[in-house]
């Protein structure tokens, strides 16, 4: 057909013009766009995301219980769960400063090893079961508690249902034990002993991890930060004994570089120069390692050491920091005049308790209870049967019976003194977050076999009597309030309940008075520990993945692949 | 007045502890991902341990944070995105990232000199229930789409609405703090108004020893970082072939510490 001349046969131009004429109009009209925009919100928004929860927002304040060091932490609620967790600066020891773990540690009770369900080698129980068959060991024989925070009000729980029933055994973290030698010359407790850090100008530590986690991790990293960090001239000095650069040695005053296990050599040497050259006023026995056997099993010269002693003496108050049970370290501070010293070791009670340790050898028993706050690589050498404690898997091979018990502040519990602090302080971290009915803590667990037992509640209760009639000390919030001045026990359970901290008075240094009459033998080293090392539970916050896994940060704990 | 918020990152203090790695991810709703990698996964604030290369006794470690530099100039990411997925916060400087624009072709990666830059493979996933322990002020990301570090803007956003409500224009310094710079034990990351110049991050970084990664290529980020250490300062111009292709490769970073 012909319309005016023209045919309306499509023509190979009439194609290319046509599209052209498409792509143009493509390139101005916004439905492409729109289209392509609405389908990129639509395809973020599909119904399986994960949505935050919705409701009001509050912080309240409380204490950290993942370690027996209690850092001061502000948990952010939403909707009445915790969605934040971050340091409290009002905190007398921690001061604002957490782990990593802590901040992670609120998504801990969702994490999915947490343990629901009674087990009995490895099959699922029921708490009926369990507690007949403890009931029924209990009138068999002999039954042991071991608890991984002694002093809480657990802890007393836990002595009161042991009277005349059977012995009370404690697995104390490394920062402790490193204190236990002043326990035989002195006659106080390891528990009534703590480092006067805050006073000391300077530290030689021997491999203990001063600034990756050691006891409360904001404590010393705050002095740190403070005193030394980034100056040339440092208010406190830190040397850092140890085999390899790690996280404290590398950022440490002076890094000394010793042959892995040799730090007691090393104590015994730099001892043994203070000695000779009368380099300190204090007196204590000669070592009986030579300057040369010293050099010898460190590596180090002679001369190295020598230097190493006078750097130690040239700024005192000094005081040595072992990263374990180390009476050769311990013996340095005898000479170094650090034991019952200014800026040294010092006694921080006046009553304190010795505490038996688990890692003794078992007496007959017929049952182990293991609270929750032991660390999971303790497995008690002992035939009875084990009933244990656990907010977390940790390995069904490691217990008879595996007894869900509450998580990440999902009960209330009070937090007594730090292992390593030189001064008293009194807690209580309230559970913030609401427990399931499948979980019970060992305190509960007991008083449903004994009901003359007193509650935690009770207890935490009558310790804040307790230290309302002393009249003692400060209590610390935003404000340090003198404790003479709160005005009734209900004021002063109130405040603590809101995260405020009870602080003691520190007593004279003086009052520790340590007597070694010869050098101790030689032990051998432990390796140094880390936060994630010491950590009592078997699985990592599951955010730890940014630092295990996303990056190159850290190796991966050994536990995690158990 | 507008603001240029920045930071200035001490690293003669930091001990590469990973609180702000950690604060970060929890602020912004940053999934955990057992199944990444150091090459996969999703780390808005990275802390790196590098080493001056010598061994034995004359070794020398460092960490280094690296988040987005958010730079001032010739914006690298903003410069790439199809979609107008960054842009940068006129009021605030701050480089901004819009999840919902991102079409997640990763041309901002490749841009990116600083390797800050991270993209979503996976749908962001939590164990069952602990989507209630989220950040309400921060929405979760789809997967497909490129993630960075924003300033914890959600924090800016509640400081903006509590100076609202009391009725003041200026938001109070104390209400905006970044997560990571909260959680630092060591006060290592000075945050503040760069164009303040009362502002103690804005002294901090006309102070000695203070330098930016990859200075010479013009960016002008708004992260300084401050070291008396010479070996340290150098790392700032390392590169990965030839300058005209300059990025950040810290050749001597220490795998695992």
């Amino acid at each position: 057909m012909k319309v005016e001349g023209r045919s309306m046969k499509l023509t190979r131009r009439d194609l290319l013009v046509w599209s052209a004429g498409a792509a143009a109009g493509l390139m101005v009209t916004p439905v492409p766009w729109k289209l392509l925009d609405d389908t990129s919100i639509w395809s973020q928004n599909w119904p399986w995301i994960p949505q935050p929860s919705r409701g009001p927002v509050e912080v309240q304040q409380s204490s950290c219980t993942l370690c027996p060091n209690g850092c001061g932490i502000r948990v952010r609620m939403a909707a009445g769960w915790p969605v934040g967790i971050a340091g409290l600066n009002s905190h007398p020891t921690s001061r604002g400063a957490l782990c990593p773990l802590g901040f992670g540690a609120h998504q801990l009770n969702w994490h999915p090893q947490r343990l629901r369900t009674v087990q009995h080698y490895s099959s699922t129980s029921s708490w009926g079961d369990a507690r007949t068959a403890f009931v029924k060991a209990c009138s068999e024989g002999p039954v042991v508690i071991i608890d991984g925070y002694p002093g809480r009000a657990s802890s007393s729980v836990f002595e009161t249902f042991l009277q005349g029933r059977g012995s009370y055994r404690v697995v104390q973290s490394s920062e402790a034990r490193a204190l236990a030698p002043y326990e035989a010359w002195s006659g106080v407790p390891a528990s009534g002993l703590g480092y006067d850090l805050e006073n000391a100008q300077t530290i030689v530590s021997f491999g203990a991890p001063l600034l990756d986690g050691w006891a409360s991790p904001g404590r010393f990293t705050r002095l740190w930060a403070e005193r030394a960090a980034g100056m040339s001239e440092p208010q406190l000095r830190l040397v850092q004994v140890e085999s390899s650069l790690s996280r404290t040695a590398a950022r440490a005053w002076q890094w000394v570089p010793v042959q892995p296990g040799t730090e007691t050599a090393l104590a015994a040497g730099v001892a043994r120069v203070l000695l000779e050259e009368r380099l300190v006023s204090a007196r204590g026995p000669m070592p009986p390692l030579t300057l040369t056997g010293a050099a010898a099993q460190t590596g180090l010269t002679t001369d190295s050491i020598r230097d190493l002693a006078r750097t130690i003496a040239a700024r005192t108050p000094a005081v040595a920091i072992a990263a374990d049970d180390n009476p050769a370290i311990a013996a340095l501070n005898i000479v170094l005049g650090a034991a019952g010293a200014r800026g040294g070791i010092v006694k921080r009670s006046k009553l304190s308790t010795s505490y038996v340790s688990a890692a003794a050898p078992i007496p007959a028993a017929r049952a182990v209870l293991i609270d929750s706050t032991v660390p999971w690589d303790f497995v008690p050498q002992t035939d009875a049967e084990v009933f244990r404690f656990a907010a977390w898997d940790g390995g069904a091979g490691k217990a008879d019976w595996l007894l869900p018990a509450p998580g990440f502040l999902e009960e209330l519990t009070d937090v007594p003194t730090a292992p390593t602090s030189a001064i008293e302080t009194y807690a209580v971290a309230p559970g913030v977050v609401k427990a399931s009915s499948e979980v019970q803590s060992p305190a509960q667990f007991l008083a449903s076999i004994d009901s003359t037992l007193t509650t935690t509640e009770k207890i935490v209760h009558d310790r804040c009597a307790q230290l309302f009639r002393g009249r003692t000390g400060i209590l610390q919030s935003q404000e340090r309030t003198p404790l003479a001045q709160v005005a009734s026990v209900q004021k002063l359970e109130e405040q603590l309940w809101k995260g405020a901290v009870w602080v003691g008075e520190a007593l004279r240094p003086e009052s520790l008075r340590c007597e070694l009459k010869e050098w101790p033998a030689a032990t051998p080293s432990s390796p140094p520990g880390s936060w994630s090392s010491m950590w009592p539970a078997p699985v990592l916050p599951p955010l730890a993945t940014k630092l295990y896994q996303e990056s190159t940060l850290r190796q991966p704990p050994e536990r995690r692949k158990a | 007045m507008s603001a240029r918020y920045g930071m200035v990152i001490d690293l003669d203090r930091c001990t590469g502890c990973g609180s702000c790695m950690i604060a970060c991810a929890s602020e912004n709703n940053v999934p955990p991902l057992p199944q990444a990698t150091a090459r996969t996964g999703l780390t808005p604030m990275l802390v790196r341990r590098v080493s001056n290369g010598a061994q034995g006794t004359k070794r020398r470690e460092a960490f280094i944070p690296i988040m987005c530099m958010h730079c001032e100039h010739d914006t690298p990411c903003v410069k790439v995105c199809p979609q107008q997925a960054v842009e940068v916060d006129k009021a605030t400087g701050i480089v901004m990232q819009m999840p919902q624009r991102c079409l997640g072709c990763r041309y901002c990666m490749t841009a990116c000199p600083y390797h800050a830059r991270y993209y979503n493979w996976w749908d962001p996933a939590w164990p069952a229930g602990m989507e209630k322990s989220l950040n309400p002020g921060v929405a979760s990301r789809m997967r497909g789409v490129v993630e960075k570090c924003n300033m914890c803007h959600a924090r800016l956003h509640s400081a903006k609405e509590k100076a609202a409500a009391a009725g003041k224009r200026e938001i109070d310094p104390a209400d905006y703090v970044p997560a990571c710079v909260e959680a630092c034990p060591t006060g290592a990351i000075r945050f503040g108004n760069l164009a303040d110049p009362n502002d103690p991050a804005a002294r901090e970084s006309r102070s000695p020893g203070v330098f930016r990664l990859l200075a010479r290529i013009g960016t002008e980020p708004k992260v300084y970082y401050k070291s008396k250490e010479e070996w340290v300062r150098a790392l700032a111009e390392s590169t990965s072939g030839p300058s005209s292709k300059a990025s950040l490769t810290i050749a001597s970073e220490v795998k695992h510490g």
